[in-house]
């Protein structure tokens, strides 16, 4: 497994789309410091981004990778090589090398100009859906034979989570607003690792605003380290889940 | 203290580092300085200091030992129906209330340190409580830690000017049917619930800080029922809700700065001939809100940070209106928790929609002509603590020096 996590490694390292990631997050990340006047705004309109942004990027390179290195992992399954090694170093190699392409472009950034609460939970939940959409992405390409399709998969994927899930939510809480469902659509909301990790930054950055009416609840939830280990609990569910059904598949599958 | 009794009105009594205990009742004019850390302690007995005549002077002693009671307002300082009244330079400590002033006229309470215990808000009282006084002047002063740390009730023509007031339980200032007063160059911070002003009319609100207070229902200022105020030159920062304007006619809030805060501005559709120009809203989640249509009220020249126009014939002033209640503001205003979804997608996508094309926001409450830079004048209260006196060009260029003593 190490052997196949190294050399998948370096041919990600060598791969341009990796290195054009980590420049583009530096490239956002850096405009938008240098844009605002007040960093902890640039840190708003980077959440907004990242929350966009990551779990796209995540899932399409690596359906993509995944087709285009099918040659190799056909290779790799001819040799003496436990299949459940083959994808684990694979997925192992995949992560790495977007965690540390986005530790370079976001983390960096964050670092110098805003080293805060905030853009600590900010790196934590852009980690958590590298990881998560990593994660989807393979399963993805797993069960779609053909690229386009893969592709097409990951995008409605994607869209999904960012935009219709929060839209069907916010359709019940509208139709149900005369109950007390309150207790129902933060958990819920929750549930989608986007959300998720917005919530975690927003906690910190809307503060004030959180705090007001049932605001307090939700801090005393989230703000706590309870909170959150909830919220990795459920960033690790996403991830781990789908690397399951991956493993099954490719266990199963007809190279 | 003994001399107290021998004591001809007009004498002056120095007492050098003397603890006192048990209340002293003053029925005398004179002037009792306290030196070298002077203590009178009231051991829990009632009251501690009691004034009952004209022009009297307490200075520079510590006091404490005053006993809580639900049935009295027992004070360390206190004086009923007095004029002249001086109190400067003490020290009250844990008092249950502090300074009580009652029908006095023309009171001076300055450079005192009232530092209460901060318990449960039923075994505190308010720091320095004035009840149907006028032409009281409170300066200089720091309070904390008591229920409310200045309270006027039924006060006219009263100045409270530099003071610092943290850590209430309940508001740092708060005004009931007081009229005609100004409050100006003062420091409010971590109030559980901020600063009031309620059914008081022609206030002057000038040069304050509101700062980090949090909490559902916590104001930077609650204006409850006010008419003809003025609140300019304030910065709100950090409170749950900066400025709170309920019930209000002919309120100018003018040249603040609101940075910061969950809510910048909540306005109640009550609201009538309320002028809102030349503000800066800065970094606040919310910059508006409110319950219902806004009519008859004013807004114009402020600067906002969302404002997302153009000047094209640079004249600093932006060529498209600006409206600042979003779709996402009033969707919180009905269903609190929807708080959950700020800065999503989604939200951000619909704010942006809803902007462009007004379906669900009053189309009346429109800043006609935002800055496109916040003004250099906006906001400037007193960085330190207010204690200094601040020049500050208004916008005709005249300097309004703010130090009325």
């Amino acid at each position: 497994m190490l052997k196949v996590f190294k050399y998948t490694l370096i041919d990600l390292a060598r791969n341009r789309f990796v290195l054009g990631y980590a420049l583009l997050m530096l490239f956002v990340a850096e405009g938008l410091f240098f844009v605002e006047d007040d960093p902890s705004k640039a840190l708003l309109s980077l959440v907004q981004v990242v929350m966009a942004l990551v779990p796209l990027i995540a899932l399409v390179f690596t359906i993509v990778y995944s087709y285009d290195s099918l040659e190799f992992t056909q290779l790799l399954a001819v040799q003496p090589i436990a299949r459940r090694s083959i994808l684990a170093g694979q997925l192992l190699a995949l992560c790495t090398a977007l965690l540390v392409a986005q530790g370079f472009g976001l983390g960096l950034p964050l670092i110098v100009h805003l080293p805060n609460m905030a853009a600590l939970m900010l790196s934590f939940s852009g980690s958590g859906l590298v990881l998560v959409f990593t994660a989807l992405g393979l399963l993805i390409a797993l069960k779609q034979r053909e690229k386009a399709r893969g592709v097409g998969v990951g995008l409605t994927v994607w869209f999904l989570f960012v935009l219709v899930y929060d839209a069907l939510l916010m359709a019940l809480m509208f139709s149900f607003s005369d109950h007390p469902i309150e207790p129902f659509v933060v958990p819920l909301a929750a549930l989608n690792p986007i959300d998720m990790g917005r919530i975690l930054v927003m906690l910190q950055v809307d503060l004030a605003a959180m705090m007001g009416y049932s605001g307090a609840v939700y801090k005393d939830f989230f703000g706590s380290y309870g909170g959150i280990a909830v919220a990795a609990a459920v960033l690790l569910l996403w991830f781990v889940v789908p690397t399951l059904f991956s493993f099954r598949t490719f266990q199963r599958k007809d190279l | 203290m003994e001399v107290l009794a021998i004591a001809a009105p007009g004498d002056t009594i120095h007492v050098y580092g003397e603890v006192h205990e048990g209340t002293i009742t003053i029925e005398k004019s004179v002037v009792l300085i306290g030196h070298d850390g002077a203590v009178i302690d009231g051991g829990e007995q009632g009251e501690v200091v009691l004034i009952k005549s004209n022009d009297v002077t307490i200075e520079g002693f510590t006091i404490r030992g005053s006993r809580i009671s639900n049935l009295e307002d027992n004070a360390g300082i206190k004086a009923s129906e007095c004029r002249n009244t001086v109190i400067q330079d003490n020290f009250l400590d844990g008092c249950f209330f502090a300074i009580y002033l009652s029908g006095s006229k023309g009171a001076l309470v300055e450079h005192n340190t009232v530092v209460g215990h901060n318990v449960r808000d039923d075994q505190m009282g308010n720091g320095i409580h004035l009840w149907k006084c006028n032409s009281a002047i409170i300066r200089n002063n720091t309070v904390r830690n008591h229920r409310d740390g200045i309270y006027f009730e039924f006060v006219t023509d009263s100045r409270i000017i530099d003071n610092i007031s943290t850590g209430h339980i309940r508001y740092g200032l708060h005004f009931m049917f007081s009229h005609r007063n100004e409050y100006i160059g003062n420091l409010f911070r971590d109030n559980g619930a901020g600063v009031a002003v309620m059914y008081s009319h022609h206030m002057i609100m000038r040069h304050n800080r509101f700062e980090a207070n949090r909490g559902a229902s916590a104001y930077g200022l609650l204006l409850k029922e006010i008419n003809d105020g003025e609140v300019t030159d304030n910065l709100m920062m950090d409170n749950t809700t900066g400025l709170m304007v309920d019930g209000c006619n002919r309120i100018s809030v003018e040249r603040n700065e609101f940075r910061n805060n969950g809510w910048a501005l909540r306005l109640f559709a009550n609201a009538l001939y309320c002028a809102f120009n030349d503000n800066a809203f800065i970094a606040n989640t919310f910059d508006l809100s409110s319950n219902g249509e806004l009519k008859e009220n004013v807004m114009s020249g402020n600067y906002w940070d969302r404002y997302v126009g153009y000047d094209l014939d640079h004249d600093k002033v932006g060529d498209t209106p600006h409206r600042p209640l979003g779709f996402f503001a009033l969707l919180v205003e009905r269903i609190p928790y929807a708080m959950v979804f700020s800065r999503s997608l989604f939200v951000s996508l619909l704010d942006r929609a809803e902007r462009l094309l007004p379906t669900l926001t009053p189309a009346a409450l429109q800043d006609e002509h935002p800055l496109m830079r916040q003004q250099e004048w906006v906001g400037k209260a007193d960085k330190n603590n207010g204690n200094a006196p601040i020049s500050v060009r208004t916008m005709n260029g005249r300097s309004n020096d703010m130090d009325h003593g």
